[in-house]
Formats: C-alpha cells, structure tokens, sequence
C-alpha cells in the first residue's frame, strides 16, 4: 500500500515537474548571445558585464520554489544547498553579492521588462512579450 | 600591540563611519555551534570527556556598505566561544574594484594561506565540521595590510591572482607556553586555477618573523653565556621565514577528493621545519555528505643546530646540548588524525554535522578520541 502511494506520488511529482518546463529571460532589447555556461557564470557571479559591456543582473526565485531548485540543478548544476554554500565563501571575503530574490514569475518578468541588464528565469507558460527567452 | 589596536580601531571607526553615511547596508551572519566529548580522561582542541561548547563555537556577524560605486566598506565582528564570547572586529577593510578584473583591499584581512583560508570561520561553507586542524590551526590567520585580487578566465579556465603585504600580531601558544608573535614585512602570492571539476591552488610567502616566549628567555640567556651565536641562532628574532602550499581538488558535485600541503620553515630559530597535508572525500548524495579525512603534521626532523656544538670544547659540550635540545623541544610534535563525519543539509542556510576524530600523538603514541556535532547557519 505504502508502495503504491509512493509510486504514485513519484509519478504525479514526475507529471507535474514535466509540464513545467524552465526558461531564461533576457528583455527583448538584450541582444547578447548566451549561452548556458555564460548564464551560468552570471548568476553565480563570475561575469558582471554581457559582452556588450552592460551590467548583468541576475535576478533568482525564493530559495523554497521548486523553479529555483530546478534551476540550481539544471543550470549551475548543484543543489540550492551547495550554491548557497558557494555564496557564503564569496559573501563573507567580500568578493560578491548573491542575486535578489523575487517572488514569482511575474516580479520576474516586471523586472526583466524594465531593465536591459536583468537576466531571470520563469516557467515557459508565464512568458509574455515583454521578455525574451534565451534559446540555450 | 597598541599602536596595532589603534590603527585597527581607526579603520573600525573609518568603516563605521561610512556605515551611518549609507542607507544601503548589508547585514550577513554566520554561526557555528560546536559541541565535542571525548572519551574517557581524553582532551583535544579543548574538549573533554564531558559535553561542552566552548572550543571551537562562535558566532559573528557582517555589516558591508557600498560607499560608492568602486569603493565598499566592510567589518566583520566575531565572538569565539574559546575567548568567553568576547565579539572582536576581526576584519575591517575597504575595498576599491579597480576594473571588473582587480581590487584593492586594505585593513585588517584573512591571510590568504589556505584553500579554505577565506571562509575558514563560516562551517556552513564547507564538509567538515570543523577544518583539519593539523593545517588550518595557526596563529596568524589575520593580516593589518594591503591585498591585490586579479580574477578572470580564459575559456574553461578560471584563474585568480592575489597579492598581500603587510604585518601580522597575535597571542599563541607552542607545546604549553604562552607567548606573543610578530611577522613583520609579509609578502604573499596566491594563484587559484579551476578547469571543469579540477582546483589547483598555490601559494607562498615570506615575512621576518618574530616569538617572544617568556618561558624560553632564561635557557636562552643562559646559553648566550656560553655561545651568544648558538643562542642566536635558536631565537625567533626578525628572523626569515617562508610559508608554502599546495592543494588540489576534484569535485564532479557528487562526490569529491581534496588534499592539501604546507610548510613552515624558520631556518634561523628554534622553530622546528613543520610540514603538515591532508587528505579528505566525500560523497554528496542528496542532502547528506559523508566524508572521511587524514590528516598528518610533522615537525620532527630532530633537533637542529646539534653539529654547531662539536666545535666546542668537550667539557662545554653536555650542558650545551642540554640547552640547546630543551629549547627545541616545546616546537617538536608529531601526530596524525583520522576523522569520519556527515553533513546533512537542513535547509538552504543551515547545515547539521557530526564527526568522530581519532588524534594520535606519533611521538608518545597516545591517542585521543573525540565525537563531535555542529550546527553551521548563515544568514
């Protein structure tokens, strides 16, 4: 029985992580070409200019979201655990500050709408023509 | 000592200073809650065969203010359960980014000795529950001076330079004897190499050093007496002294190996050549990190200066050696460590440890046993 409820949570969990499918955004304007280890160097801090030499921003979800556990994974290729783990050395020698966080896809979005340096990630569904996605 | 509390308070003052005048502050922590008991009449780092905290807790809290677009400011304040809690600046720097590439940092700083010397006070930045002790445990992790970084990359690699110069004063204590110690004139390079899951790090460093340690000024007087140069060359006196090391590291995230080296020689002094490694894996399989850990610390080539003395006549010759071996011994350790621990992940800042450490003293061959759990926060 136990067995079952934990296939079938296994599979739900499957299904659900399945229809969300994880995008970066850039603002349209943005016309630098990324790709996914320089997204990677952005949000963990290593590149603070794109190459047109404006300023990066990257702007992360809330430590808890199941967005920002993707992400860590899939892109920085570590648990939220380790990449937070790599920002308290930077943090605490002064050599960076770890991305804000935001609420949601739409704070997300907001941001990246209105400012040429944000660089955000949301679920596929939320984007709108305010963003543009980054084909990586 | 007071003209370094002075100095050390004005930049305190400057980076408060500079605090109030800015809105925009950075409030940071980190705590490390350490408790250990050994086994029975055991005692090491400062533990016993009853439960206890103190040693190696401590608590610290970080204010960092932008002062303008290329300058920020930052003091770190630290209370260590060893020194009754008591909270002490004990970095106070202002850093000036020069280019995306440099910085310029001056204060009261880490020593960058280490590969985990930056963060070698936030648990939660590491495996270990706390960092081996036959390496990381050494007077002069802080510096009053100036520091160069140089970053950058070149494809897959990642490399980053520093630079750092100044002075370095502090309490100690060398085989049960107090005493004060003095680097004047450090100069140190670092080189930090990453390629894909490969960390390659370097360092090296000079310095004139300085021991002033009571319970060694009378067999020194006593064998200035007889030889003014033995005893000369057995003091710790403005006397020059090179640190090197070497670590390397894999880490594929899902399971790592790490070792590191380093040495100390002070050629001109009783200060015995010290080299120290270790040697550390673990596994990260989900939230847990299990990991295993040797460590060795070697300063026991014997006793230096023995061939000086045959050239004294040989009635002189017992008494000397006497001195000059006895003034010696307090440096002379030998011993190796063995540890085995877990990491479990908590939560996203916070991290719960335990570790069994076995400590055997390769001289007397004694052996100490200590089990220990942590909790390691940031905030």
């Amino acid at each position: 029985m136990l067995k079952k409820t934990l296939l079938a949570a296994t599979l739900l969990f499957a299904a659900s992580s399945a229809l969300a499918e994880l995008v970066v955004v850039v603002n349209p304007a943005n016309t630098n070409a990324l790709d996914s280890k320089t997204v990677q160097r952005i949000f963990l801090g290593k590149d603070k200019k794109f190459a047109d030499g404006n300023e990066t921003i990257a702007v992360n979800q809330g430590a808890d979201t199941q967005i920002r556990q993707d992400f860590d994974q899939a892109v920085l290729g570590r648990s939220s655990s380790q990449v937070s783990a790599y920002w308290s050395k930077l943090v605490f020698t002064g050599k960076g500050i770890p991305p804000k966080e935001v609420a949601n896809d739409a704070e997300v979005i907001d941001l990246v709408s209105k400012n040429l340096s944000v660089i955000g990630y949301v679920d596929k569904a939320s984007v709108t023509d305010a963003v543009k996605i980054v084909e990586m | 000592m007071k003209n370094l509390n002075k100095s050390l308070s004005v930049v305190a003052v400057a980076v408060l200073a500079t605090f109030q005048a800015q809105a925009d502050l950075r409030i940071n922590g980190f705590a490390n809650l350490t408790g250990g008991i050994t086994s029975s009449d055991d005692s090491l780092y400062g533990y016993d065969d009853r439960v206890s905290f103190g040693s190696q807790s401590l608590f610290a809290i970080q204010v960092s203010g932008d002062i303008n677009d290329k300058m920020t400011a930052t003091g770190q304040l630290v209370a260590r359960g060893n020194d009754s809690y008591d909270a002490n600046f004990e970095w106070a720097y202002i850093t000036y980014q020069t280019s995306d590439n440099t910085s310029v940092s001056a204060g009261r700083l880490r020593m960058p000795l280490f590969r985990y010397s930056a963060s070698l006070d936030v648990g939660y930045s590491y495996h270990w529950v706390v960092a081996p002790q036959s390496i990381y445990a050494v007077p002069f992790n802080n510096i009053d001076g100036v520091q160069v970084d140089y970053s950058g990359y070149s494809g897959d690699l990642e490399y980053t330079f520093q630079v750092t110069a100044g002075k370095i004063e502090n309490e100690f204590t060398l085989g049960g004897a107090n005493g004060n110690l003095e680097i004047d004139n450090v100069i140190s390079l670092t080189g930090e190499f990453t390629y894909e899951n490969w960390k390659f790090r370097g360092v090296y460093a000079t310095a004139k050093a300085t021991f002033d340690i009571p319970d060694l000024d009378g067999p020194l007087s006593l064998l200035a007496q007889i030889s003014p140069e033995l005893s000369n060359k057995l003091n710790a006196n403005d006397d020059t002294g090179i640190f090197y090391g070497l670590s390397l590291e894999y880490d594929s995230y899902d399971w790592f190996v790490a070792a590191e080296m380093t040495g100390i020689k002070i050629d001109q002094s009783f200060y015995q050549d010290e080299s120290n490694f270790y040697i550390t894996a673990g596994i990260r399989t989900g939230k847990w990190t299990p990991f295993i850990t040797y460590e060795k610390s070697d300063l026991n080539d014997g006793p230096k200066f023995l061939s000086d003395i045959g050239g004294f006549p040989a009635p002189f010759q017992p008494a000397l050696t006497q001195l000059v071996v006895g003034i010696q011994m307090p440096a002379i350790s030998e011993d190796n460590t063995l540890s085995a621990g877990v990491r479990y992940d908590l939560d996203t800042n916070v991290a719960l440890k335990a570790d069994v450490v076995k400590f055997t003293n390769d001289i007397s061959e004694e052996e100490d046993t200590l089990l220990r759990f942590a909790i390691n926060y940031v905030f």
